[in-house]
C-alpha cells in the first residue's frame, strides 16, 4: 500500500439477510483524487458508501484510512477520522438555522463556538446563502438545503468528501456551485468520492470513474476509458452512455 | 385438562387482543403512526353498548349494531379532523410528524377519558350478558355461554376482515395505500376514502371489541388501556402492520397471559404485557414478523 | 424569519415569568393559593426537564411523572425504613433517578417516536404497578408519610421551590448554549444525519434522559416533602399526560413555553374544578387544538403575533415520497 492512498477497501462484503449487496469489492482511493462512482440501480453503491461511513458494519473485509482500519466503527468516529458525507434523500436539520446546520459539524469537529460560526459564515457566502444564515433551514427551497448539506461536509476540513448523488433533481445554478466548490476544493488538495448518474458530470469533473455492478467493481480507471468499456455499457442495459 | 383450560380460555380472550391488534395495525398500515387513542374506541364501544341496552332498553343485538356503527363513526371524525394532516404534508416528515400523531392522538385519548368520566361519571355499568343462562358445560369445563359467543363473534369478525382486506377489491386498494400511498394515488386509487374507510372499520372492530366485553369488564372511563397496552404489545410482537401477525400475536398473547395469571402471579397479571412489550421493543424492535425498512 | 425557541428573547422572557412568579407573594395572601402556586412550580420543574427530553433532544418520553415517583420514593423510603431527613433523601433521590434514567437511555438508544413512547409508557407503568403492589415495603395505595421542611410554611417552602426551579432555567441555558445544545437539537431533527456530522449521538441521548430523569426526581423529592405524603399516584400515566399537555401548551422546545404551561395549566384547573368541570377535559382539548393549529403553543402563538401578519412558512409538500421513509 502506497504512502498516497487514502482510502483503502479490500475483499467486502455486506449482505441483507438473503441479498448480498456488496461483494468481493476492492478500491483504493489516493489523496486529494477526484473518483467518480457509478453503476446502475442496485449496483450496491449506496450500501458501499454506509458501510465506509459506518452506518453498516462490514461482514467480511477492510476498510482503511491512511492504513488504520475504520471498518465498523460508527458514523460519528468515522465523521472525527476524517470522512464526511452527504446524502442521496437530503439530510438536514430543519429546525435549525443554516448557520447552525453548518456548526454542527464544526464544532464536532473540535472547533470552538466563534470559530465555527465565523467558518459557517464564509462557506455560507461562498454558497450564495448568506442572507439565509439565520433562517431554519426547513423553510429553504430543496436546492438550498442540498447546499446546506453540501456546505456542512467542509466544516472540519475533512480527508474525504463522499457525495451521494450530490446533483440529482437540483437547479442547474445550483449544481453549478456544487461543482464550482468541488472543482476549487480538489485543486487544493481535497479528495472526493462522487456517486452519480449524472454520466456527463462525472466526465467532466472526475478524471478517474470507478463503475460498480451487482455489487462488485467491473471498471476502475480513466473515466474516458470506464465509459467505453464493454463491460460498463452492458450494465447500464443498452449503453446509453452519450459521448 | 387444566392445560386445556388454560389454553382455551386464552384463546377465547385472544380474540379479542387479536381484534383490537388488527384494529392498530390497519391504522399503522395506511397512516403509518400508532393511535395513542386506540383504547378510548373499546371504551366507547363498551359505553354505547351498556347505555343503549341499561338507559335506552334497547336489545342486545341492536345495541351491538349501534355500538359498532359509532365506533366506525368515530373513526372516521377522527381521521377527518385530526389524522388527514399526516399525509397531505402539513405536517412534515419524520420526526415532526412521529410528534404530531403522539401529540394529537395521546390528547384525543385524554379528552375521551375525561369527557366519558364527566358525562357518565367513574362508576362502571355492566353490560348485561347476550344470553340469560350463566353456565354451560364445553369440552368438561364450565365456561359463561356469553364469552363463548362473544368470542364466535370475535372470530366471525376476524375472518370478515381478513376477506375483505385479502380478497376483495377494496382490499388490495387498502394495501396499495399501505404500501405506497404516492403509488397509489397515481394509479387512480382514492387514498383519502381509503384511508377514511380503514378508520371507520377499525373503529368498528374495536368498538365491537369493547361493546362485546362490556359484561366482563363492564364500562368505566379507563377501561380501555389495558386492552390498549395489550394491543400495543400484541402489534409490536407480531410486527406493525402485519395482519398475521396481530392474529398470531394476540392469541399467543391470550395464552401466555393465562398462563401467567395461574402460574406466576395472579395480581401482576397486567403486568406480564407490559413486561413483554418492553422486552420486545428492546430486543427485536421490528417485532418478530414486521418488516424492516432502509433509512440511509 | 428568525425563531423565538431558544433565542435570546425566549431566554429573557423565561427569567421573566419566574421573576413574576417570585413577586406573586405579594399579590397572593390564602394559604390555599400559595399551595397551589407550590403545585405550579413543582410541574414547572417536571415540564422543564421533561421539554428538554422531548421538546429539545425529540426523545417523546411518557416517563416523566414515574421518575418524579421514584424520586418521591427515594426519599420516603429512606425516611420510612432509615429515619434520614430530606438533606440526604433529596440528594439520594437525584442520584437514583438519575441512575435509571441513564439505564433507561442506554436501553431505548435504538428506539424512536412511537416505539420510545410505548417502551417509557410500558416501563412508567410497570414502576408504578410495582410500587403500588410491594405493600410491605411501601405500604401500596395508603402512601408513606414522609417528613415536612421548613415547618411546612408556604411561603419559605414557595421560594425553595423557586429557587430550584431557577436552578433548573439556568442549568437548561447554559446547556443549550454548549455544543449539547446544537447536538441534541440536531439528534431531534435528523439523528441518522446527526452521526454523519459528528455528534456522538449516544451519548447525547443518554445525557438527556440522565438529565431529564435527575430533574423529575429532584422534583419529586421537594414536592413529597412538602406533601408529606408519597403515594403511587404521583406517577399515573394521567400525571404524565398533565405535564405533556403543559409543555405542549405552553410551547414544545422553547426555554418559556414549560414555565407558562405548567402555571397556567395549574392555576386554570383549580378555577375548572371550582366550576365542576374536569380540568383534564379541557387542557386535553387546548393540546389536541394546538397541536393542530398552533404547533408552537402559546408562546410560539405571541411571537407570531407580536412579529405582525406574515405570510404563512413554506409551503406543504404533498404526498413527498422521499421523506416519508418509514
Amino acid at each position: 500500500m502506497s504512502r498516497l492512498d487514502l482510502l483503502e477497501i479490500r475483499e467486502l462484503r455486506k449482505s441483507f439477510g438473503g441479498i448480498v449487496a456488496v461483494d468481493q469489492l476492492g478500491l483504493v482511493v489516493g489523496a486529494g483524487e477526484l473518483v467518480g462512482l457509478i453503476g446502475p440501480n442496485g449496483s450496491g453503491k449506496t450500501t458501499l458508501l454506509n458501510v465506509i461511513t459506518g452506518y453498516y458494519p462490514p461482514e467480511h473485509g477492510t476498510v482503511q484510512l491512511h492504513g488504520r482500519e475504520i471498518g465498523g466503527r460508527s458514523p460519528h468516529q468515522i465523521f472525527r477520522a476524517g470522512i464526511v458525507r452527504m446524502f442521496q434523500h437530503v439530510k438536514i436539520f430543519r429546525r435549525l438555522t443554516a448557520s447552525e446546520n453548518l456548526e454542527v459539524a464544526g464544532r464536532a469537529a473540535g472547533l470552538p463556538a466563534g470559530s465555527s460560526r465565523q467558518r459557517a459564515a464564509s462557506l455560507l457566502d461562498r454558497l450564495g446563502l448568506a442572507s439565509h444564515t439565520h433562517d431554519e433551514v426547513g423553510g429553504l427551497s430543496g436546492g438550498q438545503q442540498k447546499l446546506v448539506e453540501f456546505g456542512s461536509c467542509f466544516m472540519s476540513e475533512p480527508k474525504l468528501v463522499v457525495l451521494d448523488e450530490p446533483f440529482a433533481a437540483i437547479h442547474p445554478t445550483v449544481k453549478q456551485t456544487m461543482v464550482d466548490v468541488i472543482v476549487e476544493r480538489h485543486t487544493a488538495g481535497q479528495a472526493f468520492l462522487v456517486v452519480s448518474h449524472d454520466i456527463p458530470a462525472i466526465m467532466r469533473l472526475c478524471p478517474r470513474t470507478v463503475c460498480m455492478n451487482a455489487g462488485t467493481v467491473i471498471a476502475d480507471g480513466p473515466t474516458e476509458a470506464v465509459m467505453a468499456d464493454h463491460a460498463v455499457v452492458e450494465a447500464y442495459l443498452g449503453g446509453h452512455v452519450a459521448r | 385438562m387444566l392445560v386445556f383450560e388454560i389454553v382455551f380460555t386464552g384463546l377465547l380472550m385472544g380474540i379479542f387482543y387479536a381484534l383490537m391488534a388488527l384494529g392498530l395495525t390497519l391504522i399503522f398500515g395506511i397512516l403509518k403512526i400508532v393511535n395513542f387513542a386506540h383504547g378510548e374506541l373499546f371504551m366507547l364501544g363498551a359505553y354505547a353498548y351498556a347505555v343503549l341496552v341499561l338507559r335506552a332498553g334497547m336489545a342486545a343485538v341492536p345495541a351491538l349494531l349501534s355500538a359498532v356503527l359509532l365506533g366506525a363513526l368515530a373513526g372516521v371524525v377522527v381521521e377527518r379532523l385530526l389524522l388527514r394532516p399526516l399525509y397531505t404534508g402539513q405536517v412534515g416528515a419524520g420526526p415532526l410528524r412521529d410528534e404530531y400523531a403522539i401529540i394529537v392522538t395521546f390528547g384525543l385519548s385524554l379528552f375521551l377519558i375525561n369527557l366519558v368520566h364527566q358525562l357518565m361519571g367513574p362508576y362502571p355499568l355492566k353490560g348485561p350478558d347476550l344470553t340469560a343462562t350463566s353456565r354451560i358445560e364445553v369440552f368438561g369445563m364450565f365456561v359463561s355461554p356469553h364469552r363463548l359467543l362473544a368470542s364466535a363473534l370475535g372470530a366471525l369478525t376476524l375472518g370478515a376482515v381478513i376477506w375483505i382486506i385479502r380478497g376483495t377489491v377494496w382490499g388490495k386498494r387498502v394495501q396499495a395505500v399501505a404500501q405506497n400511498r404516492f403509488g397509489a394515488a397515481i394509479v387512480g386509487i382514492d387514498h383519502t376514502r381509503v384511508s377514511t374507510l380503514v378508520l371507520a372499520m377499525s373503529g368498528g372492530i374495536v368498538a365491537l371489541s369493547g361493546a362485546l366485553l362490556a359484561p366482563l369488564f363492564h364500562a368505566y372511563p379507563d377501561v380501555g388501556a389495558f386492552p390498549a397496552v395489550k394491543s400495543f404489545v400484541v402489534v409490536v410482537l407480531g410486527g406493525m402492520g402485519s395482519i398475521a401477525g396481530s392474529i398470531v400475536g394476540g392469541l399467543l398473547l391470550g395464552v401466555l397471559e393465562n398462563f401467567g395469571a395461574i402460574y406466576l402471579s395472579y395480581e401482576y397479571r397486567d403486568t406480564f404485557g407490559f413486561v413483554i412489550l418492553m422486552l420486545v421493543l428492546l430486543l427485536r424492535p421490528h417485532g418478530l414478523f414486521g418488516e424492516r425498512t432502509r433509512e440511509v | 424569519m428568525r425563531r423565538l425557541a431558544l433565542s435570546p428573547t425566549d431566554f429573557v422572557l423565561s427569567f421573566g415569568v419566574l421573576i413574576g412568579l417570585g413577586l406573586a407573594p405579594l399579590g397572593v395572601r390564602s394559604e390555599y393559593w400559595l399551595g397551589i402556586l407550590i403545585t405550579a412550580v413543582y410541574f414547572a420543574m417536571l415540564a422543564v426537564s421533561w421539554n428538554l427530553l422531548a421538546g429539545i433532544a425529540g426523545l417523546f418520553s411518557m416517563a416523566p411523572a414515574a421518575f418524579a415517583m421514584v424520586g418521591a420514593y427515594t426519599t420516603g423510603l429512606l425516611h420510612h425504613h432509615g429515619g434520614f431527613g430530606p438533606l440526604v433523601g433529596i440528594p439520594a433521590a437525584v442520584v437514583v433517578s438519575a441512575l435509571i434514567g441513564f439505564a433507561l437511555g442506554r436501553v431505548t438508544l435504538r428506539l424512536r417516536g412511537a416505539y420510545l413512547a410505548l417502551t417509557t409508557l410500558a416501563f412508567a407503568e410497570i414502576l408504578r404497578l410495582v410500587i403500588a403492589n410491594s405493600i410491605e415495603i411501601t405500604r401500596g395505595d395508603l402512601g408513606l408519610s414522609v417528613s415536612g421542611i421548613l415547618g411546612g410554611a408556604k411561603i419559605p417552602t414557595l421560594y425553595l421551590f423557586l429557587g430550584v426551579l431557577v436552578a433548573y432555567q439556568l442549568v437548561l441555558v447554559w446547556l443549550l448554549r454548549t455544543r449539547a445544545g446544537l447536538y441534541f437539537r440536531a439528534i431531534r431533527d435528523d439523528e441518522l444525519g446527526a452521526m454523519g456530522r459528528g455528534v456522538d449521538v449516544v451519548r447525547y441521548k443518554t445525557l438527556a434522559f440522565t438529565v431529564s430523569s435527575a430533574g423529575c426526581g429532584l422534583a419529586g423529592a421537594l414536592f413529597v416533602h412538602f406533601l408529606q405524603l408519597a403515594s403511587p399516584e404521583m406517577g399515573l400515566i394521567l400525571q404524565t399526560g398533565l405535564v405533556i399537555s403543559m409543555v405542549v401548551i405552553g410551547g414544545m422546545g422553547t426555554a418559556t413555553g414549560p414555565l407558562v404551561g405548567a402555571v397556567l395549566v395549574e392555576v386554570t384547573s383549580e378555577a375548572l374544578r371550582a366550576v365542576g368541570v374536569r380540568h383534564m377535559l379541557v387542557f386535553a382539548l387546548v393540546v389536541i387544538l394546538i397541536g393542530r393549529f398552533f404547533r408552537d403553543g402559546l408562546v410560539g402563538l405571541v411571537a407570531r403575533l407580536a412579529r405582525g401578519p406574515l405570510p404563512a412558512a413554506a409551503p406543504p409538500a404533498a404526498l413527498e415520497e422521499g421523506a416519508a421513509r418509514r
